[in-house]
């Protein structure tokens, strides 16, 4: 869409008619302060946007006071169109008619329209369905600025929804995810209804219902903390900044304020260190049975004596059955060590034969009574004999003598006690040294804090030599050290926060599942399915519609980036970052410009204002591509900031992008000093640009009396 | 192509697809109406919600639960 020309009747400084026929790329319009630049970017807005109310204050004073009274005249802007070979003419207009001397009533305004085709034929046509449809509303928004400060449309949260919903297909993924949500929400609901009619579980279910609807309001509790904390601490930075900004010796005050924050950690990570929880000692590590050590004394001492006693008393066993032990061997060393023969061979019956007849009929020889072979047949008679003899009364052989090992538990005990006596007594040393060391600590804390009671008198001293008045420059002072401590509480919650939803969201995970263990042990099978197929399809709604904002947050970034480096050129501007940030009910996208990925330390208003004219070309450029169409583009003073040195390569640089654009600036002209005459400096010339006008007062005029003021149109 | 497919094919091109149910890109379906025969319960809800939201007669929130939920409880 082009415009081809605007017309101004009798609106304002505009008397009579004034046309402005334009060109199809850069359009410039010239004025001096107060000669007509923003009243002719009124006109167009008004055409496009205006009420109908105070219409008397639009009518052009001089043309007021040339009108008879009860005579009438029109007050008319309108706009001439280009769109696909089509002509339109869009005007909206009222009349004035003049009750007296300096009054007049108004009728209300009319838009009418006219259509004209390639061939001619022109048709009438509602101006505003017109205006609506060659220009929609939504485009016309991000077509129309005035002055430097409206050039930073994300300043306004609605402004992203309105990109959204003009220029990205993320607009059509919004009712997935809430459907998703939707359908997930049912199939939960059946799922649980059905889990419910179980009985077996009913009061865990519940239970663990009332849990999980506990920690998601907790949830989002923390949630709205966190967000307002980190908007908290945005806003104090923001305030710092500010604040810094009038302070001449912005370095020194960063190097302070970066000192300050590393002194105010180090007295943190110190203040972490001291632990003076003595009590833990005393109680927690049995310190206080340090004053029981009698007691331990004389139960070790009766524990002794009764080890010695019994040690006395095994020994005595050991040694009788050691004795008993030590026959057996010497019988056995007897024979070399060789197995002896049972008792019972030979037989008692033979044994008593061989003894009587006085003969060892095994090795054949005599054996008289008294001889040694007699006495040993006797013997082993005799032990045969005692063999065959169960005496009750005899202990078991392999029977200990203490059944129960009671003494040694009570040795150990009482090893185990001198062991953490041993500890116990340590405790003192630890304890004296633990005193120590938190002294030194706070020593060290002592002497951090002077030194940063010192760096924050200095910065005192550098906020003291600002720019400002020194009533205000005590308010940012007082207000300077509040944002400082208040940043540094603020960081600590934010920490705080975030590690309270870790622990909330795990919390909840885990009886999520738990919940899910007894769904999938209660419920119909068949809900459970669904329900989990439509889990995943709520994350497959959800994930894609972030996904296609991030690739539109990206797209914009991109081209954004390419302008700002085009308007920049030679220089450095760092990179205009868009960042998606999640609010309490909405989301929003913060630009920023940053430098290696730190927010750059105080852009210019030059770097910035060409950094949101870059995002208004990308804006521009989304809307050529997605509409398929090119839209104009009109900026009332944009470049205040820049100077003209910088103005002129700015135009020269825009007049390559393809849009329509009209730049209203009052930048290339001079005023003689003697004649008080404007003329159009040389450098204009230099300027490339497809059209230029100057809009100028008509001289003489009395500043005081508008009844004098007509702004001519002069095409250059 | 319609405005329904690419948001069916940009839903279809979530990572869930591939790596938990383990369907293969091409054997996914590029068209709603390819995808509402398919053979795959959560490709076929899929396609029920997107015919339900962006096809010729736009249905209401009840009328596109019992769709998809019908569906679904039968299917399964």
């Amino acid at each position: 869409m082009i415009i081809r020309k605007i017309q101004i009747d009798n609106y304002l400084c505009y008397y009579d008619t004034n046309a402005f026929e334009l060109s199809e790329g850069l359009n410039i319009i010239l004025g001096e302060n107060g000669e007509g630049k923003t009243k002719f970017f009124e006109a167009v807005d008004w055409l496009f946007n205006g009420e109908s109310r105070e219409l008397d204050m639009l009518v052009s004073a001089k043309k007021l006071n040339e009108t008879e009274i009860g005579e009438s005249f029109r007050v008319r802007v309108s706009m001439t169109v280009e769109q696909y070979g089509e002509k339109s003419i869009i005007t909206k207009s009222f009349l004035a008619k003049k009750e007296k001397a300096n009054e007049c009533s108004t009728s209300s305004f009319m838009i009418e329209g006219i259509s004209e085709n390639s061939s001619g034929e022109r048709t009438q046509v509602d101006g505003q369905a017109l205006l609506d449809r060659i220009f929609p509303y939504q485009i016309r928004k991000y077509s129309m600025f005035k002055g430097e400060a409206e050039l930073n449309i994300f300043e306004s949260d609605s402004a992203l929804t309105n990109l959204i919903n003009l220029f990205s297909e993320a607009k059509h993924y919004d009712k997935y995810s809430e459907k998703g949500t939707f359908l997930k929400e049912k199939a939960e609901k059946a799922v649980e209804d059905s889990s419910k009619l179980d009985k077996k579980n009913e009061a865990l279910y519940r239970r663990l219902e009332g849990e999980i609807l506990q920690l998601e309001r907790e949830k989002v509790k923390y949630n709205v903390h966190l967000i307002t904390t980190e908007e908290e601490i945005k806003k104090i930075e923001e305030n710092l900044q500010e604040a810094e900004r009038h302070v001449s010796n912005a370095d020194a005050l960063e190097t302070l304020n970066k000192r300050i924050k590393e002194i105010e950690e180090r007295i943190s990570n110190l203040t972490a260190r001291i632990d003076e929880n003595y009590t833990t000692s005393l109680f927690d590590e049995n310190w206080i049975l340090v004053n029981f050590e009698s007691f331990h004394k004389e139960f070790a001492e009766k524990v002794s004596k009764y080890s010695k006693t019994k040690r006395e008393l095994q020994s005595e066993f050991d040694k009788q059955k050691g004795i008993k032990e030590g026959e057996k061997r010497a019988k056995a060393e007897l024979l070399n060590n060789a197995i002896p023969l049972p008792n019972n061979v030979p037989s008692k019956a033979v044994m008593e034969e061989m003894l009587n007849e006085e003969i060892c009929k095994v090795c054949n020889r005599e054996a008289k009574i008294g001889s040694e072979p007699y006495e040993f047949m006797m013997k082993r008679l005799k032990t045969y004999l005692e063999s065959q003899v169960i005496e009750e009364s005899e202990p078991n052989k392999d029977e200990p003598l203490f059944k129960f090992d009671y003494l040694n538990r009570l040795d150990n005990l009482s090893i185990s006690h001198e062991d953490n006596l041993k500890n116990l007594r340590l405790i003192r040393t630890k304890i004296k040294e633990l005193f120590k060391f938190n002294d030194d600590r706070k020593k060290d804390i002592e002497v951090l804090s002077e030194q940063l009671e010192k760096e924050k008198s200095e910065r005192d001293k550098i906020l003291g030599n600002s720019s400002i008045g020194a009533e205000k420059l005590s308010d940012v002072l007082k207000n300077y050290n509040a944002w400082q401590r208040d940043l540094k509480n603020r960081n600590q919650d934010q920490v705080d926060y975030t590690t309270k939803l870790r622990s909330l969201e795990s919390e909840l995970k885990a009886k999520k599942e738990e919940k899910d263990k007894i769904d999938t042990s209660s419920a119909n099978s068949f809900l459970i399915k669904t329900r989990n197929i439509l889990r995943d399809i709520e994350t497959i709604f959800i994930d894609t519609k972030e996904k296609k904002f991030d690739e539109f947050i990206e797209k914009l970034q991109t081209k954004s980036n390419n302008f700002f480096k085009t308007i920049n050129i030679d220089a450095f501007t760092g990179t205009i970052v868009f960042t998606r940030r999640n609010k309490v009910n909405r989301t929003i996208v913060e630009v920023e410009l940053q430098e290696d990925g730190r927010p750059f330390y105080k852009p210019n208003q030059s770097l910035l204002t060409s950094m949101h004219i870059s995002i208004l070309f990308a804006i521009s450029e989304l809307a050529s591509e997605i509409k398929e169409e090119n839209f104009p583009m009109i900026f009332d003073a944009p470049t205040s900031s820049f100077g003209e040195n910088k103005t002129a390569q700015f135009l020269n640089l825009i007049y390559e992008t393809e849009n329509q654009k009209i730049l209203l600036i009052k930048d290339f002209l001079h005023t003689a000093k003697a004649t008080k005459s404007l003329s159009i400096k040389k450098e204009f010339e230099n300027v490339r640009r497809d059209k230029a006008f100057w809009v100028k007062l008509e001289r003489p005029f009395d500043p005081n009396n508008l009844k004098t003021i007509n702004s001519q149109v002069i095409t250059l | 192509m319609a405005r329904k497919d690419d948001i069916l094919k940009s839903f279809l091109k979530h990572e869930l697809l591939e790596n938990k149910y383990e369907f293969k890109k091409e054997e996914l379906p590029t068209t709603v109406r390819e995808a509402l025969h398919s053979d795959k319960p959560i490709i076929k809800a899929i396609a029920l919600i997107v015919e339900g939201l962006d096809g010729t007669s736009p249905v209401t929130d009840p009328v596109l639960r019992n769709q998809v939920t019908q569906f679904l409880n039968e299917a399964l």
